[in-house]
């Protein structure tokens, strides 16, 4: 039996230890990075200043370690899972950024990263639909085998500001691990806690101005394991709900290039940058649509305000994941009926 | 009020999202067809559920192209 002052007790752990490696190791991280010449060029700022790069290592550092305390805690292997998910998104990421790769890289490579929640069967049978639940045993493998590439690359692509990624994490955390907790089960919420308190702990030294950025090692470790935390959780729709700002910047990308291709690789940039370093929305036709681009189109802001607009996106699409979990939480209980 | 129209269309998806999920559970979610009488239309039911399922995604990711297109030619090109 699982009392709630051990739940209280083991989430206050977990947190804590993701928060605390993470906040206290990234300094000496940015330092290595800087000494060992490991960065890349914000060119929305003015001098263009060399920033370290990625932060993926210590997030996944802080995770794992709060990972396998919990396991050690709770025994559950649905912990194991997350984590071999995480790892190998990790990696993914950590490949790209090394060498860049080509853009179905890590599309298709990240499809692994979704093998460990099926074989150990971290997954549910049941896809909750708010309304009620829908049993698809067979449907539900390719639904995991899409939805880990499909949250890792739609994270990684919304990372193109200063604390985008991170603080964009940590507002749609707050529906998923509310959901977790009414449709899912205890144990796979305290799993979701390394995860928000790590992202607010590396939102300190990544928001605007970036002092670390983090990487697609980075980005896909959190995309990845915000869905494989979704998946385990039953909150599937939940979460996409939540995320529904950075699924559309990925649609509308997607939808104008017709093809999977790497940002850098697109020769027309959906937005430029003015003398006074606001960014404009591109003129050109052919330039790709993007949620900034979008954002940009009735006239030129600063880095900071767009940053601040894709957040305020994130706390409505979060919004709106809540009423969801009202109205799914009312029919379960019998409160309201359809 | 700048903002006021990618609110509007996330608010749209967001309602896209309930109404191909109410029409899973409800409307396909109990459908059944008898066509031999045995185990076989179990199996042959849900083959047509998955189908209609897939079919009503698909249906979702075109709408939502029109709606991106609209929305861009409104905003992007109008400027």
């Amino acid at each position: 039996m699982i009392y709630p002052s051990d739940v209280i007790i083991n989430a206050a752990i977990v947190s804590a230890i993701s928060f605390l490696i993470i906040f206290f190791i990234t300094p000496p991280f940015i330092k290595y990075l800087n000494k060992k010449g490991k960065t890349v060029v914000d060119y929305h700022k003015p001098g263009k200043p060399l920033i370290p790069r990625p932060a993926g290592p210590i997030i996944l550092l802080g995770i794992v370690v709060a990972e396998i305390i919990l396991y050690l805690l709770i025994l559950d292997v649905k912990i194991i899972s997350l984590l071999l998910t995480t790892i190998i998104a990790f990696f993914i990421g950590y490949i790209d950024d090394l060498k860049t790769m080509p853009g179905w890289f890590k599309p298709v490579a990240l499809i692994l990263a979704a093998i460990p929640i099926i074989v150990l069967g971290s997954h549910g049978n049941y896809l909750g639909l708010i309304f009620d639940s829908a049993f698809i045993p067979l449907l539900y493998i390719p639904l995991i085998l899409s939805i880990i590439p499909i949250v890792g690359n739609t994270i990684n692509s919304i990372d193109v500001f200063n604390g985008v990624a991170s603080g964009f994490v940590i507002i749609t955390m707050i529906p998923l691990l509310v959901s977790v907790l009414l449709f899912g089960n205890t144990n796979v919420f305290l799993m979701g806690l390394p995860l928000f308190f790590g992202c607010i702990a590396i939102f300190h030294y990544h928001k605007f101005p970036s002092k670390i950025f983090l990487g697609d090692s980075g980005t896909l470790l959190l995309g990845s394991m915000y869905a494989a935390i979704s998946v385990a959780g039953n909150s599937e729709i939940i979460g996409v709900i939540a995320l529904l700002p950075a699924v559309m910047n990925s649609f509308l990308f997607l939808s104008s290039v017709k093809k999977i291709v790497e940002h850098r690789q697109v020769k027309t940039r959906p937005v430029t940058i003015c003398d006074d370093y606001r960014l404009m929305a591109s003129k050109e036709i052919r330039a790709p649509a993007t949620l900034v681009r979008l954002i940009l189109a009735k006239g030129p802001l600063s880095e900071k305000e767009i940053v601040n607009r894709i957040l305020i996106l994130g706390t409505f699409s979060s919004l709106l994941a809540f009423i969801s979990i009202v109205i799914q939480y009312s029919i379960m209980k019998g409160i309201i009926s359809l | 009020m700048r903002m006021f129209g990618l609110f509007a269309l996330i608010f749209i998806m967001w309602s896209m999202i309930m109404i191909v999920s109410y029409f899973l559970i409800f409307i396909i979610g109990p459908f059944h067809i008898t066509l031999f009488n045995n185990s076989t239309d179990g199996l042959v039911s849900s083959v047509i559920k998955a189908s209609l399922a897939i079919g009503l995604v698909v249906v979702l990711i075109l709408l939502l192209g029109i709606l991106k297109t609209r929305y861009l030619r409104k905003t992007l090109l109008k400027n």
